[in-house]
């Protein structure tokens, strides 16, 4: 509404306001993260035995890992069975990158509050990916290795899972931020709550999730060296392998090789994640 | 035939959106809804298609009574129901065609839209409501690289895409200029005379208003204050409408020569 004439509209507005006054929040905050990192740092009975003299110490001395750094045995990037177990690796990234996002999408979807066709749909839908959250992928696929035994098949579900949950949970965050006007739209015109969902909020977030999608590959394939660690696959087989019998010179070999491919993968996919922007 | 009867809206916090509310609209009127914002304007539209619930009173739509109705009949009604809004609610990032064919979407089995495959004849009427706009040469561009008032068109044409008894228009040139706003209504009334489908938009501009209008109803905190031709409103009856007299913000031409 005007202001009625012969008053000027502006008088009590247009004072500059006194500069509000610093919070208590943020110095306490910063004070106590100080407070709580010296505490941990420092060496008492309950400290961590933190010393900066002993790392300098480990430095100095002779180390058969470091050395054989020089003596890296590029024989084993040709080796059947190194070059076997890197296919695995990729194959158990693929898999459990396309089953896990596959899952992901649609409890992505039915898991915010817009999405969602009831409150336990909802309430199911975040239980699922909180827990699944809950464990790092090493652990369940240790759980898996203990159920079905030790090979591929465990490091694929715990892949699979790790995905759902990485994915599902960035694609809700970015549910939660779309546009909601072509939701009523679809709404009023009689849709099904999964048509509306399909139609009007899918296309919205299609290029965030491909790229979530990415993303996760990138994780999964990283996982997938630890995974051979706890014996569910891939080339973290080999890792342990050689470690164990401290075969240094091919263990390095597998590292390069595993830097490589990371580094093509990540390239790849980042450029892929920009065009879709 | 959309009938109101004793009809009230009561939101949470106490708000009386609409107030005792009678009113009839016959089939292939052009009404339009005045009032100031918070009037109810909006209220009552979203009452037709169920999108708010009516607190008490009746609704009936087409036969049926409205606050009676179940989930699935609920979205039977609205498939026959096209809805026009203020911000005109397209989904940016994907074409103007599947923006118009989310007005199929009630009669297109759910798996062939979780696939994104429909059938011939749907592309063919989704693509006829945007050529009865004309706009069809838009039909494969981005709904994000169009104009305010060639999105509003593509909504229009998504509105037809249902094959609407009714055409429900809340603020529909709003967020556009005064040529574009004029291109719109001229759109909705050539469909209303041609289709015979009953238009309903509520507009707050009273020069707008009177120009298209054939009814109009005026709502002030939610109560019926005028209801008639739209030759019988003027400077007193909008005064009455809105409470208070009228500034040059009411009228589309003056508001847009001050600014």
């Amino acid at each position: 509404m005007r202001a009625t004439s012969g008053e000027p509209a502006t008088a009590t507005v247009n004072v500059r306001p006194t500069r509000p006054r610093l919070g208590w929040f943020g110095p306490a905050v910063t004070a106590g993260l100080v407070a709580f990192t010296v505490v941990t740092i420092w060496d008492w009975n309950y400290g961590t035995g933190f010393s900066i003299r002993e790392i300098f110490s480990v430095i100095g001395q002779k180390n058969p890992v470091i050395e054989a750094i020089g003596e890296t045995d590029f024989g084993q990037l040709v080796s059947p069975r190194s070059r076997k177990k890197f296919v695995e690796t990729l194959r158990l990234a693929v898999l459990g990158t396309v089953s896990g996002s596959a899952v992901a999408l649609p409890l992505a979807l039915i898991s915010t509050r817009i999405g969602a066709p009831n409150r336990a749909a909802r309430i199911a839908a975040r239980t699922i990916s909180n827990v699944v959250r809950a464990l790092p992928d090493i652990v369940w696929a240790m759980l898996f290795v203990a159920a079905v035994g030790s090979g591929a098949l465990p490091g694929l579900l715990a892949l699979f899972l790790f995905t759902i949950a990485v994915v599902t949970k960035l694609t809700a965050d970015t549910l939660d931020g779309i546009d909601t006007g072509p939701v009523e739209a679809a709404k009023a015109s009689g849709a099904r709550h999964a048509q509306m969902l399909r139609a009007a909020q899918v296309p919205q977030i299609l290029p965030a999730y491909a790229s979530y999608v990415l993303y996760a590959f990138e994780l999964n394939l990283r996982s997938s060296a630890v995974l051979g660690i706890v014996g569910a696959g891939g080339i973290g087989e080999r890792l342990e392998n050689f470690r164990q019998f401290q075969q240094w010179d091919r263990l390095w070999a597998i590292v390069v090789m595993f830097i490589v491919v990371v580094f093509v993968v990540d390239r790849l996919s980042t450029l892929l994640r920009r065009k879709l922007g | 035939m959309i009938r109101f009867r004793g009809a009230s809206v009561v939101y949470g916090g106490g708000v009386h959106a609409l107030n005792d509310l009678n009113l009839d609209i016959d089939d292939g009127e052009f009404v339009v809804v005045v009032g100031l914002s918070g009037a109810g304007k909006s209220t009552l539209v979203r009452a037709i298609n169920g999108l708010v619930p009516l607190t008490s009173g009746s609704l009936e739509v087409n036969g049926v009574n409205v606050p009676s109705l179940g989930t699935r009949q609920l979205r039977n009604l609205r498939a026959g129901i096209g809805m026009i809004f203020q911000g005109f609610n397209l989904v940016n990032r994907t074409s103007v065609l599947n923006n118009v064919l989310m007005g199929r979407l009630h009669r297109v089995p759910t798996w062939r839209t979780l696939v994104g495959w429909y059938p011939p004849v749907d592309r063919e009427f989704a693509m006829r409501s945007l050529e009865r706009v004309e706009i069809v040469d838009k039909a494969y561009v981005r709904a994000s690289n169009l104009s305010g008032g060639q999105r509003q068109r593509v909504g229009i044409a998504r509105a037809l895409a249902q094959e609407p008894k009714i055409i429900l228009a809340d603020e529909p040139v709003a967020s556009l200029d005064p040529p574009t706003s004029h291109v719109v209504m001229r759109y909705l009334q050539q469909i209303n005379r041609e289709l015979g489908i009953t238009t309903i938009v509520n507009l707050h501009f009273l020069d707008l208003a009177t120009a298209y209008a054939d009814r109009i109803i005026g709502l002030r905190g939610g109560t019926l204050v005028f209801d008639g031709s739209g030759a019988d409103a003027d400077a007193d009856v909008f005064e009455n409408i809105y409470g208070r007299s009228l500034t040059a913000d009411d009228t589309m031409a003056k508001a847009a020569s001050g600014l």
